[in-house]
């Protein structure tokens, strides 16, 4: 099933992508402010990674979620329901978070 | 339910994931705050800062961290023919989780303390 | 070899459905002397102390299926166990039924929605349109790639101990998936792809979730979640691997390697 396949492939990027998050945004540990945040995302290279980080983190995300909700025998009825919410939630939250990323 | 080390796996990374999926949404709502401004942003980020935050961070690490360690362990048992060492692979999935946590987590404690 | 007889508490879960609201816990003691069996002492306790005590059983020797049950957390057939090997520190020993399976009396379930499973994916060969002559021939290697998989009894112990066939009934199971893997990478069938088709849906080979317990459970040390991968692997590219099928159908007259005896 794609929905499997597609947990998989983001998980593996999901790997690199935090890695790297925890390294280059968290560490060392300190006050962030809207300057820290600058320092890297006036860059477009980093804004675009962020935003490729933020649509693989959502799709790993919202299929997990459906996953979990599914797997459980009294919601099996709504897959139908449960994958349409999650795609417009995904949807949503990528378009909100994209704009975000791009008003740094 | 059945016991065993596999359910205990099992259990830990949907626990881990299902926490992790409103932290998503949470980070995702808190850095919006740029939208209204930068001092919405730093006045956010000012308030996240406060130690008590600082001490969550390390449960949202161990989270993190044990639900990728665990997720390559899922990994390997699809690529490669591990099952027989099933129990020893959670056995240091767990480990290693504990070491980075650990390794992760100090600096961050220090940090609050200090602030 | 020690020679002193344990006394054991067995406690076994009671249910009768046309008495009890709910199951409870019985008591016996029994002397675990050596090589006495949980089966053993079942039948022990059947005879002299409770004959309502109600189990299933037939062979006695692990090849019938009948007597799995749940043993301190635990599934496994109860004919081939010792049971001073389950004896907890406090000298008890804690037997109930097959979980996730309903109940029909004390230590018997139903099987129905087992039995329903393992048929769904039909566990018989589809055969070839070009029947040999003689027998079937297939290499070693490719009885090797079954990984035993015909050596399962079909006792139910890889399935009720497994946490989405607990979430969700419509979870075809390792038991069946076993026996699809069987199937599918038997070169005698003739069906692969429409195998892989049927696996891939929602309740398939999808929904396991590499917990494990089947493999513990598996009183023929079979795997199913390796099973399970290889279909899942299979599934990707079940086209070429059904056209590969085709190929391999065709030479299945033929002998391959040397035949023992000429």
């Amino acid at each position: 099933m794609r929905i499997f396949l597609m947990q998989r492939l983001t998980a593996i990027a999901l790997l690199v992508f935090l890695t790297l998050h925890m390294v280059v945004v968290h560490y060392p540990p300190g006050h962030i402010d809207v300057s820290r945040v600058l320092d890297r995302l006036h860059d477009p290279l980093w804004k675009g990674i962020d935003i490729a980080f933020l649509f693989v983190v959502l799709v790993h995300a919202l299929t997990g979620s459906y996953m979990v909700i599914t797997d459980v025998e009294r919601f099996d009825v709504y897959k139908r329901a449960l994958a349409g919410i999650a795609v417009v939630a995904g949807v949503a939250l990528f378009i909100y978070g994209t704009q975000t990323i791009l008003a740094f | 339910m059945y016991r065993s080390t596999g359910f205990l796996s099992f259990l830990l990374r949907r626990v881990t994931g299902v926490a992790l999926v409103l932290y998503l949404l949470l980070h995702i709502w808190v850095i919006g705050g740029i939208n209204s401004g930068a001092d919405t942003f730093n006045s956010r980020m000012e308030f996240l800062g406060k130690p008590f935050f600082r001490v969550l961070e390390i449960g949202l690490l161990a989270a993190v961290v044990y639900h990728g360690i665990d997720g390559i362990r899922l990994l390997m048992v699809h690529y490669l023919n591990v099952t027989e060492y099933r129990k020893s692979l959670l056995y240091a999935a767990l480990a290693v989780s504990a070491i980075l946590v650990i390794a992760g987590g100090l600096p961050i404690l220090l940090f609050a303390l200090e602030g | 070899m020690s020679t002193t007889a344990l006394s054991v508490t067995v406690r076994i879960q009671r249910f009768n459905p046309d008495v009890d609201k709910k199951p409870y816990w019985d008591e016996f003691k029994v002397e675990a002397t050596q090589g006495k069996t949980i089966l053993d002492a079942l039948h022990e306790i059947k005879e002299e102390q409770d004959g309502s005590v109600t189990f299933q059983r037939s062979c006695r020797h692990a090849i019938c299926g009948s007597c799995a049950m749940n043993v301190n957390g635990q599934n496994m057939l109860v004919c081939e166990t010792p049971l001073r090997e389950h004896v907890d520190r406090k000298g008890r020993i804690t037997i109930r039924p097959l979980p996730y399976l309903p109940i029909i009396k004390d230590l018997v379930v139903d099987r129905t929605r087992f039995w329903e499973q393992y048929l769904r994916v039909k566990p018989w060969l589809i055969p070839p349109e070009n029947i040999p002559e003689k027998e079937f021939r297939m290499s070693e290697d490719e009885v090797k790639a079954l990984h035993d998989a015909e050596h399962c009894i079909m006792c139910g112990a890889c399935y009720s101990s497994c946490q989405v066939v607990a979430l969700n009934k419509s979870y075809i199971g390792p038991h069946a998936l076993l026996k699809a893997f069987l199937r599918v990478m038997d070169p005698r069938d003739s069906a692969p792809a429409a195998r892989l088709d049927d696996l891939d849906k929602g309740d398939g080979v999808y929904r396991c979730h590499t917990i494990f317990n089947c493999i513990d459970a598996c009183p023929k040390k079979l795997n199913p979640t390796e099973a399970i991968e290889t279909l899942r692997k299979l599934a990707m590219k079940r086209q070429a691997f059904e056209d590969a099928r085709r190929e391999r159908q065709q030479q299945l007259n033929e002998p391959i390697g040397p035949v023992p005896g000429h």
